[in-house]
């Protein structure tokens, strides 16, 4: 193995299989044969569990009944896309899911990043235990249990979010705050906040960990102040994490799922909550329609990669790290 | 090393100045009002778990039982499944996060490594996967095909590696001082035994937050239950076992499909409990053990394990 | 060279890929799910003991019959126990499992999948096996084989509505009413009112007189699932049973969509001027399920129209307090309200033949004479006495007329879940082949012990005896109409394949309704008219005489087959 490590400065890895062509790729290959038995085996795993059953996806251009095999299913060409692409809701469905995705993925790293690091702030070791743990508790809470108590709360008769702003005086009447499709995204948005702040924080807490102590110790030694600690040493020792789950989740942001959507969803705010996965649950799921299911979740996909390489390609001209 | 852990924070904090304080005072109320914040729903859930069915359908249940009862848990522990359900359920948790965690990090490993070959091939391959999906039959019919159905290996096998997993553990081996790595190779150590010894050890903190991640998501998972083993209940879980307990206790109270309003029978049947408190019972059942966990895994992020102990 | 070497590996992936799939693919892992016999398979014996598995598609407890009082006497009689599996999660994820891996267990009780598993051949036809060894099944459903017959003239399921002997109405309600707080109806007087207007005059008069006790007028259930409870009152104040979203005219059959028609408007713009008044609760349409019913349970609404199994909860809260406290003032009391006084009130349902659900025989099922049987046997009077009652001086007692009642320690003990589930009545009064509701024995006794005036009456309390005398009635369903004969009834269990153009067309509808109504109904009077307009406009563009030509046409038929044509 030394043998690796010393072609290691001489070499990057993308020279890695242009140089020597296909003799010196399998040179080096049977020179990392360790590496290939730790991975390739995975490989395999990923292969059998999640290439194989993309012959799936032939169900989008079917009329999918499970009853016939797979090779007497009635082929409809592009019926599914179309019916999807067609409907007149579409556009505004594609507007609701993006703009929730896009509300949840902003709120939810400003929120989360800010709170790991406060927390990191705190001195007392027990009570940033006690916190963390605390703040964590609303992600076992299943969405129905968690919408009720967010209904609840914005209830016209006597919610405490109408209570408390009544007795503010900043409100003449209580507010049907579910019943007005403009405030839907943003309670959508504060909800998520509120169920998943703390179990978020705690990858950032886990990347904190690798931040040398004795870079503090210097700057403070320096005399550099509290913000300008979090400025110049916690957040770049966390930047790598922030980066990599950022190109990830742009990657997922028609990936909405719709739970809180649809729980919290009605016919007042339905222009305002209804995204693709409600969508797909009515006319797909519902309906047994596998293959509009299908159709859908293949141009999620399409959509996810654009998004994804754009990502990754912008993280990469910026010199940040990177997915791939 | 356990002396330089409590350490670490407590060294830059030493001396306060005037802003200092008032930053954290306000951090400490902030914190206090998130406390409350989060702990709410938890506090009403047990509140309502405790409550008696029929009042808490009356609403108005916030952070104390009205009229106290253990008839929810009574209900729900009656089911002699449960207990072996969550024998089953602390298993596949166990094996499961072991297996998987273990298997992450060492694809996570080799695809750190700037000089393996396969190296970008690899994690494009496993990248893109998180983002589609063959559905649900396809994937059915494989987990049958490959003879997974009614056995406990189809909790372990079919989610074996997380992607998401192995790149937070990537990018944190990555961030790992060039240094150990070396020195553990020029002792003559092969790959495997680097990982094993020195990187395994290294990852202590992203190996404790994905087990957290890895263990969660076992711990509540009922579809692969209810898709490959519902008809075996020897290998029923704790939350599919849950699952039916609020099932059925919303099928009893409001038969709500279409042909249920052909029922006649007696007078509609009176419930010791509500599809409401089987609920608030259920969380709290299945979250406990979960969370009494979490406090021994979060030594590792919160407290902070520092690389400057190890290294020293 | 060096090519080659590099395709061969790539060769040696892809083969080791496919070879670990085909190994175990090769396996023949297609143990059937169900048919675990435990006897050794001789017919002969009949004794011999057998287990077979039952698929129930709703949520319930798994169970084996022979764990329960009913199931184990069947059991000693016919040596047979069945393992019952209910539904857990999505029915049509479930049964695609099934079809797609072609194992099913024995016995199949589909939902709204029954079309999927016909289309797959799942079930074995049962004619000939009913013809051989199934006397009592064909007593019971030979009347309505035309319904039951599929198009290649097969039976393949049973259903559970073939009504025996004479029919019994309900004696309470069961189904969708108007109802109104029983203090309302004190204070008036105790009024015979028929009308929408007088139903909502005597909530305005009371409202008005107690304007210091924080009362809500009238409330509507809006969420997804249960959005018909809001469509549904214009068809019933019309007159019509419930026909699942479309009024069948008695002369022509003609199907008539009428969710864009006045009595749609009409009674929409009667919520509008209740919601004007300040008599209406806005938060119907944001409200949850258990917030409506917590509304309900609380006692401070007036009145509401819903049907009986969605409100159960709130109701028997309701009664529970009216046992202790011996006032029933915040119950709620059914009546059959139409909109003019011309109109003949159809809120009962007429007997009815529902030929789209069923217990049917899988494939897979490795012995279905003796499940056939088994059906067979349970279709004699005794079982059926037996699952419905259960055993005499137990669940039941009989007078010296030989009429059967309840006592109250009897009544208190069979409306218990926990008990209702270890004797067996939860899983063998329906989910079986069985007498259909409505059934009599010959002795005039009737089959489901709910509808047997002598039960009825002894679950009423001094409160509702003496409602019942101020409206000279001696059960609450007297006070509606009788309904008329429909032989369509009901139009809702009309088969509309999944994801066919008018299921297509009712999610649309649905999904336009749930956006108009809440506008329509909160709207300033003024304006009540043009959100209308609007509204009809919208619905103008879908595809409303297909459907309604649809549901005409399969009306047509189902006429037909009952008049034997």
């Amino acid at each position: 193995m030394d043998n690796v490590t010393q072609l290691r400065p001489a070499e990057t890895p993308k020279a890695d299989n242009t140089d020597g062509g296909l003799k010196g790729f399998f040179h080096k290959l049977s020179k990392q044969r360790a590496l290939v038995f730790m991975s390739v085996p995975f490989l395999i795993w990923l292969i059998v569990f999640k290439y194989l059953p993309l012959w799936g996806w032939s169900i989008a251009f079917q009329d999918y009944k499970p009853a016939k095999g797979m090779f007497d299913q009635a082929w409809v060409g592009l019926k599914h896309f179309k019916f999807l692409f067609e409907d007149e809701h579409f556009v505004r469905v594609m507007r609701n899911t993006l703009a929730m995705s896009f509300i949840n993925l902003v709120l939810g790293f400003v929120t989360a990043i800010t709170l790991a690091i406060l927390l990191n702030e705190l001195r007392k070791v027990a009570f940033k235990r006690v916190v963390q743990t605390i703040s964590y508790l609303p992600h076992f809470i299943s969405w129905v249990v968690a919408s009720s108590i967010i209904s609840t709360a914005l209830s016209a008769d006597g919610g405490i979010i109408n209570d408390v702003l009544l007795w503010l005086g900043l409100i003449k009447e209580p507010i049907l705050w579910l019943g007005e499709g403009k405030y839907f995204w943003g309670i959508l948005g504060v909800s998520e906040v509120w169920k998943n702040v703390g179990w978020n924080t705690i990858i950032y807490l886990a990347a904190m960990t690798s931040i040398d102590p004795s870079q503090y110790e210097a700057a403070e030694i320096d005399g550099a102040g509290r913000f300008q600690r979090i400025w110049n040493i916690t957040l770049p020792g966390i930047k790598s994490v922030v980066v990599i789950l950022l190109i990830m989740n742009i990657g997922n942001l028609l990936e909405t799922g719709f739970e809180p959507q649809y729980l919290l969803g009605n016919g007042m705010n339905v222009d305002y909550s209804e995204n693709l996965d409600i969508f797909v649950l009515k006319y797909g799921i519902q309906m047994g329609n596998f293959s509009l299911s299908i159709a859908a979740g293949m141009f999620k996909t399409v959509v996810s990669f654009i998004l994804l390489f754009t990502a990754n390609h912008i993280a990469k001209r910026l010199g940040e790290d990177r997915l791939f | 090393m356990a002396k330089s852990l409590s350490k670490a924070p407590k060294m830059y904090a030493r001396f306060k100045s005037p802003s200092d304080r008032i930053f954290d005072f306000f951090n400490i109320i902030f914190m206090i009002c998130l406390v409350i914040v989060t702990l709410y729903p938890f506090a009403n859930t047990l509140a309502v778990s405790l409550n008696t069915a029929n009042d808490s359908l009356k609403g108005g249940i916030y952070l104390w039982p009205r009229e106290f009862t253990w008839e929810n848990y009574k209900y729900v522990f009656e089911e002699a499944t449960i207990f072996h359900a969550t024998l089953i359920s602390a298993l596949r948790t166990v094996i499961g996060t072991v297996l998987s965690v273990f298997c992450c990090t060492m694809v996570a490993y080799t695809i750190a490594r700037p000089e393996y070959v396969l190296r970008k091939f690899i994690s494009i391959a496993f990248i893109l996967t998180m983002y589609f999906s063959g559905g649900l039959i396809p994937n059915f019919l494989l987990v049958r095909e490959l003879g997974l159905m009614n056995s406990f290996w189809v909790y372990i096998i079919p989610g074996l590696i997380g992607v998401f997993n192995v790149i937070i553990i990537r990018s944190f081996i990555e961030k790992l001082p060039e240094g150990i790595l070396e020195s553990a190779r020029i002792d003559g150590a092969g790959e495997f035994t680097t990982f094993l010894r020195v990187v395994l050890p290294l990852c202590l903190p992203v190996i404790a937050t994905v087990s957290l991640f890895s263990a969660v998501a076992q711990w509540n998972s009922w579809f692969d239950v209810f898709l490959y083993n519902s008809s075996n209940v020897n290998l029923s879980t704790l939350q599919y076992e849950l699952m039916k307990i609020l099932q059925n206790s919303n099928a009893s109270m409001n038969s709500g499909n279409d042909y249920a309003s052909m029922f006649s029978g007696s007078e509609a049947s009176i419930n010791r409990v509500t599809p409401t408190s089987i609920r608030a019972t259920m969380t709290i059942v299945a979250s406990v053990p979960i969370i009494m966990v979490y406090p021994f895994l979060q030594k590792y992020f919160v407290q902070g394990m520092t690389l400057g102990g190890v290294k020293g | 060279m060096k090519k080659r070497r590099f395709w061969l590996s790539c060769l040696t992936i892809v083969m080791l890929a496919s070879l670990l799939s085909a190994c175990s693919g090769g396996k023949e892992s297609n143990q059937p799910l169900g048919s675990t016999s435990t006897g050794g398979g001789a017919q002969e014996e009949k004794l011999d003991k057998v287990t077979f598995t039952y698929f129930n598609a709703v949520a319930g407890k798994d169970i084996n019959t022979n764990e329960t009082r009913i199931g184990k006497i069947i059991e000693d009689q016919t040596g047979v126990n069945f393992k019952i599996e209910h539904l857990v999660g999505d029915e049509n994820t479930k049964v695609g499992t099934f079809i797609a891996s072609n194992s099913y267990p024995d016995v199949l009780v589909p939902g709204g999948s029954i079309d999927k598993l016909l289309s797959a051949g799942s079930f074995i036809p049962l004619n000939d096996l009913i013809e051989e060894h199934a006397p009592n099944i064909k007593r019971v459903y030979e009347p309505y084989y035309n319904l039951m017959k599929a198009e290649d003239g097969n039976i393949y399921f049973l259903p559970m509505s073939a009504v025996v002997g004479e029919y019994i109405s309900a004696p309470n309600i069961e189904q969708g009413a108007f109802w109104i707080q029983r203090r309302v109806l004190k204070e008036a007087g105790y009024p015979k009112i028929k009308t929408f207007d007088e139903y909502l005059s005597l909530i305005r008069d009371y409202a008005k007189k107690h304007p210091d006790e924080d009362l809500t007028g009238y409330i509507a259930l809006t969420t997804q699932d249960q959005f018909f409870a809001l469509t549904n009152p214009p068809m019933h104040l019309a007159g019509y049973p419930n026909d699942g979203g479309v009024i069948i005219d008695m002369e022509t059959h003609e199907a008539n969509d009428y969710a864009d028609d006045e009595i749609t408007k009409r009674y929409l713009q009667e919520l509008n001027k209740l919601n004007a008044d300040g008599l209406f609760d806005k938060s119907s349409f944001v409200d949850n399920r258990d917030q409506y019913i917590a509304k309900i349970a609380s006692g401070k609404v007036l009145g509401f129209f819903d049907y009986r199994w969605q409100v159960g909860q709130a109701m028997n809260n309701l009664r529970e307090v009216s046992l202790q406290t011996g006032n029933d003032d915040l119950e709620y009391m059914a009546l059959p309200i139409v909109f003019d006084e011309n109109i003949k009130d159809q809120y009962l349902d007429p007997p009815s033949f529902v030929n789209n659900r069923g217990v049917g025989i899988s494939v897979s099922a490795k012995d279905p004479v003796r499940i056939i049987k088994y059906f067979d046997n349970l279709l004699t009077d005794e079982n059926q006495i037996l699952s419905n009652w259960g055993i005499e001086g137990e669940t039941y007692s009989v007078d010296e007329n030989g009429r059967f009642y309840r006592t109250a320690e009897q009544i208190e003990q069979t409306n218990k879940e926990s008990f209702r589930e270890s004797f067996g009545f939860k899983y063998f009064e329906y989910n079986w082949p069985r007498y259909g509701n409505g059934s009599s024995l010959p002795d005039g006794n009737s089959v489901g012990a709910g509808r047997q005036p002598e039960v009825a009456q002894m679950s009423y309390h001094e409160g509702d005896k003496k409602l019942l005398e101020a409206y000279g009635v001696k059960s609450f369903s007297q006070l509606f109409a009788a309904p008329d004969e429909r032989p369509w009834y009901p139009a809702w269990s009309i088969p509309i394949e999944q994801g066919s153009p008018a299921q297509i067309f009712t999610q649309k509808k649905g999904d336009l309704q749930r956006k108009y109504f809440p506008k329509l109904v909160l709207a300033n009077p003024a304006e009540f008219d043009k959100i209308w307009d609007e509204y009809v406009k919208e619905f103008g563009k879908l595809k409303v005489k297909d459907y309604e030509q649809l549901i005409t046409d399969e009306v047509a038929k189902k006429i037909d087959l009952i008049q034997g044509k």
